[in-house]
């Protein structure tokens, strides 16, 4: 067993910002979670030639995917299980039992949750008239839950190793977790008018009652046509629906 | 309401299933199949923390999954079964007769495996099993989450 | 519009295209961002910003979870705020939307191109990977960050011309009620997008509710303005 004196978790944080540089179909996240995990097995590199640095180091860029922004999360307890002697098939399973729970809990937490809260309070910033510091306020509170919990991931994975499932119990992320749907919800929710309201302002008579019936028909659509229809498409085609009806009617 | 999605998916409880299947099916429960997280208690530990308080959450091993499918079939909240592997859901089936339909939502790289779809990897003999499955009536689509097109068997093996 | 100001535009453009998965994700990828930013460079944040919302808007359909494959907005609205850079309300949203979607449609095949490349880099040195050889692991990475670089730069680049191509092309040449028509359908296939992805998120759970009570709140605030 190895303990690394001052794990340099700063330049493992640093590198975690670039964890999906390398993003690719075949280890997805692996090769990014492995750069990252690299600085902290270097106090591996004493003793049979640095075998079990290089083991370690390949293991780490296996195949992995979870939320990137609870990488660190995994990065942190591998390297940790590495210097507390465990096996390689124990850090092999620990790696492959992160990725779900990582995932799900991250992508409630940031994909379907702090993302689209802070961003429909841009919306409705920009709605309201607050212009550029409504987008500066989105980027800077964004900013801090992301550090943040990227910070987080990577320092309670390397304090708590092979047991990690118990930062995962901190109340504080279970809350978040609960309250991020709700929240989103309440926020889009109300994002949705005032942003209608604000690029409809363009429009006057008839032009608004045509709005309504292509933005129903659209939701329609696009909800009873998943899988087959996606907003992109939707809107390239009433593009063409529009150009062409316009060119008609002059 | 019954099981509405069997799942094939080596990342087993992860964002595609909770996020992606979960919210517009409004799923009550998951059941995830596999022998060795069932005999594992801090890796159940671990995939309960993924999964949202009102989602209930049940490991089985491939005999007890067996047992207990017509039970699960029979709740009324809307579920879904997730298996880690061809392997698994291939012996439920024989098990049970009751899997009528299987997504296969993430097989990934391993040695021996070769690339059919984004998210698709297979080896030779898992594109034979999954032939014979088909061919017993059961219904193979691959799909990673329900806004992508359900890619049919005859597609990519 | 300046070739500087084209050349700012492509540096931003590939910022952005970079942040979205690859470096640093802190979400300068995000419409709400890039546009507004690209509108401040052009002298017309009224563009950037009504741009901005609009393809906000369009984001919300997508989940980026796993291999998932989706269009990449970030770019897309850069060449869109410079396709409506002096043209006002409808016209701007129409010439917006259409040299936008085409460039997030773009913006996502080439994701899909650069990952299986980077795939057939990774393949390639598998056994020097699996010999835990740290340099390669980390060359391998900087290769690819670069390669999602390129990859930016030029969508964008084929964004901002295709974006110049409208403006000379066919700015002038719509009828008025073809310019509205061309706004309705960009601002309702946007709404109708982030309302149907919202709500694939929000589920029939108890999260609805709250959806339904913030859709009346927000109109309540219309209402009052």
């Amino acid at each position: 067993m190895t303990r690394a004196r001052r794990p340099p978790l700063g330049r493992s944080l640093l590198r975690l910002f670039t964890v999906q540089g390398s993003w690719n179909y075949e280890r997805l996240q692996g090769i990014g979670v492995g750069v990252a995990e690299e600085p902290l097995l270097r106090d591996l590199r004493a003793g049979e030639n640095g075998a079990a640095y290089r083991a370690a180091v390949a293991r780490g860029a296996h195949f992995f995917n979870a939320h990137p922004y609870l990488c660190g999360l995994a990065v942190g307890a591998a390297a940790r299980a590495e210097h507390e002697g465990a096996t390689p098939e124990q850090v092999e399973r620990l790696r492959s039992a992160l990725c779900g729970p990582l995932g799900s809990l991250g992508d409630r937490l940031v994909w379907a949750g702090w993302l689209p809260v802070t961003s429909a309070l841009a919306l409705i910033g920009v709605a309201l008239g607050l212009g550029l510091d409504a987008v500066i306020g989105f980027l800077v509170v964004y900013n801090v839950g992301h550090v943040g919990l990227r910070w987080w991931a990577l320092w309670a994975g390397w304090t708590h190793g092979v047991r990690v499932a118990v930062a995962l119990h901190q109340p504080l992320l279970q809350r978040a977790a609960a309250w991020s749907g709700p929240a989103m919800a309440l926020a889009v929710g109300m994002a949705l008018p005032l942003s209608a309201g604000y690029l409809g302002g363009a429009f006057t008579g008839w032009a608004r009652e045509v709005l309504a019936v292509a933005t129903a028909a659209g939701c329609a659509l696009l909800w009873w046509g998943r899988g087959r229809l996606t907003g992109l498409r939707y809107g390239l085609a009433l593009l063409a629906v529009a150009a062409l009806v316009g060119w008609l009617w002059r | 309401m019954s099981i509405v999605l069997y799942r094939v998916d080596d990342r087993l409880i992860h964002g595609q299933v909770i996020v992606g299947w979960g919210q517009p099916f409004h799923v009550g429960f998951i059941v995830l199949v596999d022998d060795a997280v069932r005999a594992s208690d801090w890796e159940q530990d671990l995939y309960r923390m993924g999964v949202p308080p009102h989602i209930e959450v049940s490991f089985a091993s491939i005999a007890e999954a067996a047992q207990r499918l017509p039970e699960w079939e029979a709740d009324p909240r809307p579920g879904i079964l997730l298996a880690g592997s061809i392997d698994t859901l291939a012996a439920l089936s024989a098990n049970s007769h009751r899997v009528k339909r299987i997504n296969l939502g993430g097989i990934h790289h391993q040695p021996g495996r070769s690339q059919r779809l984004r998210y698709v990897y297979l080896s030779d003999s898992e594109a034979v099993k999954l032939k014979e499955l088909a061919g017993q009536g059961i219904e193979i689509t691959a799909q990673d989450v329900p806004t992508a097109r359900p890619v049919p068997l005859e597609e990519f093996a | 519009m300046s070739l500087e100001l084209q050349l700012v535009l492509l540096l931003w453009g590939t910022l952005v295209g970079l942040d979205l998965v690859s470096v640093p994700q802190m979400m300068i990828a995000r419409p709400i961002v890039a546009g507004p930013i690209a509108g401040a460079m052009l002298g017309d944040l009224g563009a950037g910003l009504q741009l901005g919302v609009l393809f906000e808007l369009f984001q919300y359909d997508v989940l980026p979870m796993g291999a998932t494959r989706y269009p990449e907005y970030g770019p897309a609205t850069v060449a869109a705020v410079s396709a409506a850079h002096g043209a006002a309300g409808a016209l701007g949203l129409g010439l917006g939307a259409l040299v936008g979607l085409v460039t997030a449609m773009l913006g996502g095949l080439s994701m899909y191109i650069v990952r299986r490349a980077t795939a057939r880099a990774v393949h390639a040195v598998t056994d020097r990977l699996e010999a835990g050889d740290a340099r390669l692991l980390v060359r391998l990475h900087v290769s690819a960050i670069a390669r999602d670089a390129l990859r930016a730069a030029a969508v964008t680049a084929a964004g901002l011309g295709f974006a110049h191509l409208v403006r000379l092309f066919l700015a002038g040449t719509l009828p008025l009620r073809g310019v509205t028509l061309l706004g309705i359908a960009a601002v309702a296939a946007a709404l109708a997008a982030a309302t149907a992805g919202t709500l694939r998120v929000v589920g029939r759970g108890a999260s609805l509710g709250w959806f339904v009570a913030g859709v009346l709140g927000g109109t309540v605030l219309v209402w009052l303005r």
